[in-house]
């Protein structure tokens, strides 16, 4: 199993092999059960009841992997994302969420996971993302890390979708610039 | 920018229905512009995840996390194996609006309606089709003469046909020349057998005089004679009129 490559254990666990899906467990539980514990806010019991549906959801779930869908950590964080967005979408502590976010704080990783893109570090997003106007994070924060709609944020912004989605765009845009610009 | 460009955000946040997902991933096939932004917009969007803090990860969580899923599942597949008939009506009500179930029963009804009625229709072909093929058979046949022949009627006559099919047995009265009827007058047929006389039913002819009327006999019915009179009305249980028309 260790020497398994990612879409080779994903497509065991379709087919039901449970050593796949805890070599899976040990190769990512460290990155999902960070990105769930932030987006619940740093809720442990939220954090264990979402990251126990998302281990569900890979073992029942009847899409699976292709390197096709780009890389394997970004595939899992989505459908990890999904499962929070669902959970707090049923779960009422989605309003009690909606206040300002606080700036998060660069932080070292001892141990970053293979597949997580060398180039880019945790710190290097942080500071990217330090680098957007607050309402640009704000509005990246309302989508990515509340799970809220887009319609929400609009009401919430008192904007016309189209504007929450043009702002966003430009936003994102230049996230992305800003990265590549460290880059150098 | 058109409007499908505008779906660039929804898609990237996975906010589309199954089916305007597929329409813009075949816009994004063959639009440039968004295909270009897609891709800067899924680097950043991928890039989100980044701005976490590590935590550590309780030692308890896998046992937990690994029996939460195994148990999970068998319940999810005990479920699914005993069919749920309920749950079956709830997935079959959700999946149609009002109007459209509405429709549907209404159509079902009709359905059962008009397969009910061919049926039944089906049927009557059949029975149709039963007497049809068992043949009518003539029994005996009688001939029919005017009763008083210096009357100037030396033309009225006719016959009387018994008739058989299978247990079903008939009798067929026929006419012509019969003198013109007044008012509420009707020509009625008797059976005699030994002086009794059976009422055999009443009949009105033609301008031309010529009348005809079918009988159904009873099984054991039997009778020699035929006699026909006129009748003042259609009320007779005797002969109130005189006879016209009798057997030889």
């Amino acid at each position: 199993m260790k020497e398994k490559r990612d879409e080779e254990l994903m497509k065991l666990v379709n087919k039901k092999d449970r050593r796949a899906l805890e070599e899976l467990y040990d190769r990512y539980i460290k990155l999902i059960y960070s990105f769930v514990f932030k987006f619940t806010n740093g809720n442990a019991e939220t954090t264990k009841e979402i990251v126990q549906l998302v281990f569900l959801k890979l073992w029942t779930t009847k899409s699976s992997y292709h390197s096709s869908k780009g890389k394997f950590v970004n595939w899992l964080l989505t459908v990890t994302r999904n499962v929070c967005v669902d959970y707090i979408r049923k779960d009422s502590i989605h309003t009690q969420n909606n206040q300002q976010m606080n700036p998060h704080l660069p932080v070292e990783i001892a141990d970053p996971v293979d597949e997580i893109e060398k180039k880019l570090t945790f710190n290097e997003v942080a500071a990217a993302k330090s680098k957007l106007s607050t309402s640009q994070k704000r509005l990246i924060d309302l989508l990515y890390w509340k799970g809220f709609s887009l319609t929400e944020i609009a009401k919430m912004e008192n904007e016309p979708v189209g504007t929450v989605k043009s702002r966003l765009h430009q936003s994102l845009k230049q996230l992305k610039k800003h990265l590549e610009v460290e880059d150098l | 920018m058109g409007r499908e460009c505008e779906n660039l955000l929804s898609f990237i946040a996975d906010e589309l229905n199954d089916n305007n997902k597929r329409k813009f991933e075949k816009h994004l096939q063959h639009c440039t512009e968004c295909a270009k932004e897609y891709e800067i917009m899924t680097d950043a969007w991928h890039s989100l995840y980044l701005d976490i803090e590590e935590q550590k990860v309780p030692e308890s969580l896998k046992a937990e996390v690994m029996d939460f899923v195994f148990i999970e599942d068998e319940k999810d597949r005990k479920l699914k194996s005993s069919f749920n008939i309920n749950e079956w009506f709830s997935q079959l009500y959700r999946q149609f609006s009002p109007i459209a179930a509405a429709l549907i029963v209404a159509l079902m009804v009709l359905t059962i309606a008009l397969s009910f009625s061919n049926m039944q229709l089906r049927n009557e072909v059949k029975e149709s089709g039963q007497e049809n093929i068992v043949p009518i058979e003539v029994l005996s046949t009688l001939s029919l003469q005017a009763a008083d022949q210096t009357e100037g009627n030396i033309n009225t006559g006719g016959s009387a046909v018994i008739l058989q099919q299978g247990e079903a047995k008939s009798l067929v009265v026929q006419v012509r020349d019969l003198p013109r009827l007044e008012g509420s007058e009707v020509y009625q047929v008797w059976l005699l057998k030994n002086g009794k006389r059976k009422n055999a039913g009443i009949f009105k002819p033609d301008e031309s005089g010529a009348g005809i009327l079918t009988y159904e006999l009873a099984q054991n019915l039997q009778f020699d004679q035929i006699g026909i009179t006129v009748e003042p009305d259609q009320y007779s249980t005797e002969p109130r009129g005189k006879k016209i028309v009798g057997s030889s």
